[in-house]
């Protein structure tokens, strides 16, 4: 704004309002049209308060709780302060599980982001047809229950004389004939990924693409004219307006990627989830819930919220200041 | 505006009290009521809808105004589902548990006392030992067994006839069958007897035939007893007899692939399992597929087999147990078991044992300590962890039987 | 060029097209796409492929280990026996209606709020935001059982409006927050331009900014179809009935035996789940792929 001088009370309520309203001394109307914004958030707050405001109480308190089965039959937890959060933190199963999980993050995150983004930028480039089919396809990868695809994956690196196996052998890039791909955490965790970038690539692609269209089709054509290279205009045109949704898709896969425990659960298969393969996902729910440690479960929950909100802070901080910056 | 914002901090707090504090809204406690909720597996509902259908019909007869909701669940996610209700309310009436499930949930209370009720049951005097034992707890019963199965060796005769061998009566003339059937398949990934490296419920069976057990219970505490001499001499055998037998994978899980697929595609000659498998092997050898029993190291004496099975238990917080009970009646009567029987299983008492593969199988057999936490040894994969590393030959198997009964001690003794 | 007389963007995609005069070389470059698409296609298709042609497959060829790729015998057996199984009709049914009024709700809502939190600015807004990013980092095996207890208290255990209200729970923070982004991205140019039309409240202002941000919101709402579409464990502890529970809790029913699984039939199932979610991406994929031409100044 261009206000210059001290902003007095009445000025606030009106910066509170969108940029044209011309200021105006405190009216009713002018509280009105101020408490527009808490009108437009109200049933979003209150929808999300009502059904989680229980639960994230719930976890809280057992969290420093010793709350196992009987005592979710009793209703009833035994305080044990900090126990809880002191026999995780002192776990060295924990700190392993961690730094996989992290390093399984990036790994992840850089690799869903970067084919993404190719591949929103190739259905710029190729004709109409081929556009409708591919991302038809995507929506068909995106829409496959995770039970259904991790079926197909177990297909394919099947001990017996799966694809995987058999092309590996013939192509000579050793025996791999009865290759057991859940032998090694590696191994394991590679499978997962894999399958979690396959089915996460079609969201990214969607968004971007839809980013994409939001670029003025003349600056792109007024900077080819100029004879920028691809790149460039890539770098200069279509990068800064996509910036946010950029920061927006890295910081969700970032948060999502890092608690996931569907694919890693059903891939690796609960007979063969072992401290040796945990990721966050997993950890909790086994040594939480499977175990029935509720109170634990609990701990490691809120450890987990504040491990990946340091993970992305640095990204919701860039989205934070950038409406600062506007 | 500060006031703004007090304003809808306050009806943020004002959302999170009224979510916390609900009055709960618990029908009013009926003297009867007015139907109960079974849960059953999903076993039942494509294995033998009819015996559901007909309890149901017996049961709403002998209790007019009172109707069966049934409602199917699924092996991998019931318990979390019971867990829900037996925090938030809306136990079921009666419910199916594994019988390796119970032993946590009666040590919790979760579970009616039906000591009083036994003689009401039909066969209860009977009852086979691995169920009955499942659903004790401090002398105390909190279920009725349900229906048990056990392993068999489903095998292709016609490849035994080619060698000329018939069923082994011990494990040493099984592994020389192995040995032939290998030496006329050339095949490198043909197994002889197809065993999944990490078949714990199969590798144990060695074990408990040698005069081992997983664990023991003595002086108020449990230990750990697959390090003794003779835990560690079944599971050499064992390690013999995959090295003779078997080409899957040592560290594999035996449902990955599923032995019958492997079967079905001629890479196995043999294969260990439950009865059912027999459903499974494809039209190509349909024909000459037979049952026997796994023999034991010692000659004439078969290999204990793992019982599986399942119980009925009725939580506390059920709010008619009589009716759930007569339910449970019904469900297990002679009759009822006699169907089951007719699908496969094998009935829940002794005296209506007939002479199927899985039935004679059944006659020895061993079943998991009963300890609180053992359920946490089984999820914790300790086991497999173990039969692993002995077969890759990562461990020798006094190190990794040592840590195995050093994890199980400590697992079983926690609180 | 005409940058100074056309201040509404035109899709990009069809930049290439508008050209009167294809040179060979474009249309070379063109075909040359065009193949790598369809190789992505391929590949990344594949396992969809897959699990079509198994459910066509008779049993047989589907346990096989050595791959049927496309089977000569097809059957459409799976298709009948996933049909008639119990609950079937119903359950689609049910998904169709949670989905359905999840989606339009959370756009809604979502949309409005993401309207507060990147063209205005209040008190609590930073706060606002922290909360919505923090409610996605929140592990959901840990709410399981207090969202049971919750719903029970306001007797919505075994309701589809509980399940609603549960699956709009998780939907709305990252719509808000993805929605957002796509507001901040719309050049300022064309907000001012717009405003310069007399319209100064807020209703008009909502219909400026919506016909603007209709991509983004397209793309959040295929995110939320399909996300609530497959959600399964909260479905499966909420909803007891047969008659109430959804499609993703009909097809767990396929893998949760003890016995054998019936493969071509979970494949056949999850097909015919499956083409929900593709009719409604048809339905509303136009607004993504050709841009938008309501409410823009052309040149």
């Amino acid at each position: 704004m261009t206000s210059s001088h001290v902003p007095s009370g009445a000025a606030l309520a009106a910066e509170a309002a969108p940029r044209l309203r011309r200021r105006r001394p405190l009216t009713w109307s002018g509280i009105f049209r101020a408490s527009v914004p808490y009108w437009l958030i109200l049933p979003v707050l209150g929808t999300v308060a009502a059904i989680l405001g229980y639960p994230l109480y719930w976890l809280v308190k057992l969290s420093f709780q010793r709350y196992g089965l009987e005592e979710l039959i009793a209703h009833k937890g035994v305080g044990v302060g900090w126990a809880n959060f002191s026999s995780v933190l002192h776990d060295p199963v924990f700190w392993h599980t961690l730094l996989r999980t992290v390093v399984f993050t990036i790994a992840n995150v850089g690799l869903t982001m970067v084919i993404g983004t190719l591949i929103a930028l190739l259905l710029v480039q190729v004709s109409s047809v081929i556009r409708v089919l591919l991302t038809t396809g995507l929506v068909l990868v995106w829409a496959m229950p995770p039970v259904v695809a991790v079926q197909v994956w177990l297909w394919m690196t099947n001990y017996e004389n799966g694809v995987l196996n058999y092309i590996l052998t013939k192509l000579h890039v050793g025996d791999y004939m009865q290759h057991d791909w859940y032998a090694s955490t590696f191994s394991m965790l590679s499978l997962t990924t894999t399958l979690i970038v396959w089915g996460a690539i079609p969201f990214v692609v969607v968004t971007v693409y839809a980013g994409l269209s939001q670029v003025p089709g003349e600056l792109v054509e007024a900077a080819e004219i100029d004879g920028a290279r691809p790149w460039r205009v890539f770098k200069d045109v279509t990068l800064p307006i996509l910036k946010p949704i950029f920061l927006i898709l890295t910081s969700l896969s970032i948060i999502w990627d890092f608690g996931v425990f569907t694919q890693p659960f059903l891939l690796i298969g609960q007979s063969r989830i072992a401290t040796s393969n945990y990721v966050m996902g997993t950890y909790l729910y086994e040594e939480g819930y499977f175990f029935h440690d509720f109170g634990r479960g609990a701990a490691i929950s809120i450890l987990m919220l504040l491990m990946v909100a340091l993970l992305s802070v640095v990204y919701v901080r860039k989205m934070v200041q950038f409406d600062e910056v506007r | 505006m500060k006031a703004r914002l007090v304003a809808s901090l306050a009806l943020v707090a004002a959302l999170v009290a009224v979510s916390t504090a609900a009055a709960r809204t618990d029908s009013p406690a009926h003297a009867t009521a007015s139907k109960i909720t079974v849960w059953l597996q999903v076993d039942a509902q494509s294995g033998w809808p009819d015996l559901v259908a007909s309890t149901n019909a017996a049961f709403e007869k002998a209790h007019p105004g009172v109707s069966v909701d049934v409602q199917y669940q699924t092996w991998p996610d019931h318990l979390g589902k019971f867990d829900a209700t037996l925090a938030g309310g809306n136990v079921p009436d009666v419910i199916e548990m594994g019988n390796t499930e119970m032993t946590k949930y009666m040590a919790a209370g979760a579970f009616a006392n039906l000591s009083a009720d036994k003689g009401s049951f039909a066969n209860s005097r009977s009852w086979l030992q691995g169920l009955a034992a499942s659903a004790t707890f401090n002398g105390k019963l909190y279920g009725v067994p349900y229906y048990a199965g056990s392993r068999v060796v489903t095998y292709r005769t016609d490849l035994y006839k080619k060698i000329k061998a018939k069923a082994p009566k011990s494990l040493a003339q099984f592994s020389s069958i192995a040995k032939k059937l290998r030496a006329r398949n050339g095949k490198k990934s043909f197994s002889p007897v197809y065993i999944a490296g990490t078949d714990w419920y199969f590798a144990m069976s060695f074990v408990y035939d040698y005069g081992g057990r997983i664990a023991t219970f003595s002086r108020g505490k449990w230990h750990g007893a697959l390090d003794s001499p003779k835990a560690r001499a079944g599971l050499a055998a064992y390690k013999r007899f995959f090295d003779v037998a078997s080409r899957a994978s040592r560290t594999g899980t035996e449902d990955r692939p599923q032995p019958y697929d492997v079967f079905a595609q001629g890479g196995a000659a043999s294969i260990v399992g439950p009865a059912w498998f027999s459903c499974c092997v494809g039209k190509k050898y349909k024909n000459v597929t037979n049952q026997f029993v796994m023999p034991g190291h010692k000659a004439g004496q078969s290999m204990p087999g793992f019982l599986g099975g399942s119980d009925l238990a009725v939580p506390n917080g059920s709010k008619d147990k009589a009716l759930a009970k007569d339910w449970i009646r019904i469900f297990t009567s002679t009759s009822g078991e006699k169907t089951l029987q007719a699908k496969g299983n094998i009935p829940n008492a002794t005296n209506l044992l007939g002479n199927s593969v899985n039935e004679r199988a059944a006659k020895r057999s061993w079943f998991v300590p009963t300890a609180k936490n053992w359920v946490n040894v089984e999820n914790g994969n300790v086991l497999r962890t173990m039969l692993a590393r002995i077969l890759t030959g990562k461990s020798s198997i006094k190190d990794a039987t040592s840590t195995a009964s050093d994890n199980i001690t400590l697992t079983l003794n926690r609180p | 060029m005409s940058a100074q007389t056309q201040i509404a963007p035109a899709p990009v995609a069809p930049t290439v097209g508008r050209r009167p005069r294809r040179t060979r070389r474009r249309r070379l470059t063109r075909t040359a796409w065009n193949l790598v698409g369809i190789l992505v296609l391929v590949l990344l298709a594949f396992p969809v492929f897959w699990m079509v042609s198994t459910a066509f497959k008779p049993d047989d060829q589907i346990n096989s280990l050595n791959p049927t790729w496309f089977s000569l015998h097809p059957t459409l057996g799976h298709f009948t026996d996933a049909i008639h199984r119990p609950f079937f009709w119903v359950d689609v049914k049910n998904s169709l209606i949670i989905v359905g009024v999840t989606v339009a709700l959370s756009m809604a809502l979502a949309f409005l709020a993401a309207v507060a939190l990147a063209k205005f600015r209040f008190t609590g807004q930073k706060l606002f935001i922290v909360l919505m990013i923090g409610i996605q980092m929140l592990p959901q095996a840990g709410l399981i059982i207090p969202l049971f207890v919750v719903l029970r208290r306001y007797g919505q255990v075994n309701t589809l409006t509980g399940v609603i209200f549960t699956y709009m729970t998780f939907v709305l923070p990252f719509s808000v927050w993805t929605l957002r982004g796509f507001l901040l991205g719309i050049p300022r140019e064309l907000e001012e331009a717009a405003m310069v039309d007399g319209s100064s409240r807020l209703g008009a202002f909502v219909k400026i900014l919506l016909p603007l941000v209709a991509p983004g919101l397209v793309a959040t709402s295929i995110f939320a179809f399909i996300t609530s579409w497959n959600e399964y464990i909260f479905a499966r502890i909420l909803l007891n009935d047969g008659s109430k529970q959804t499609a993703t809790v009909w097809l767990s029913y396929f893998t949760g035996t003890s016995r054998h699984t019936d493969w071509g039939g979970l494949m056949a199932g999850s097909t015919l789940i499956a083409i929900p979610v593709i009719v409604f991406f048809l339905l509303v994929q136009r607004k993504i792929a050709f841009g938008l031409t309501a409410g823009a100044v052309k040149a």
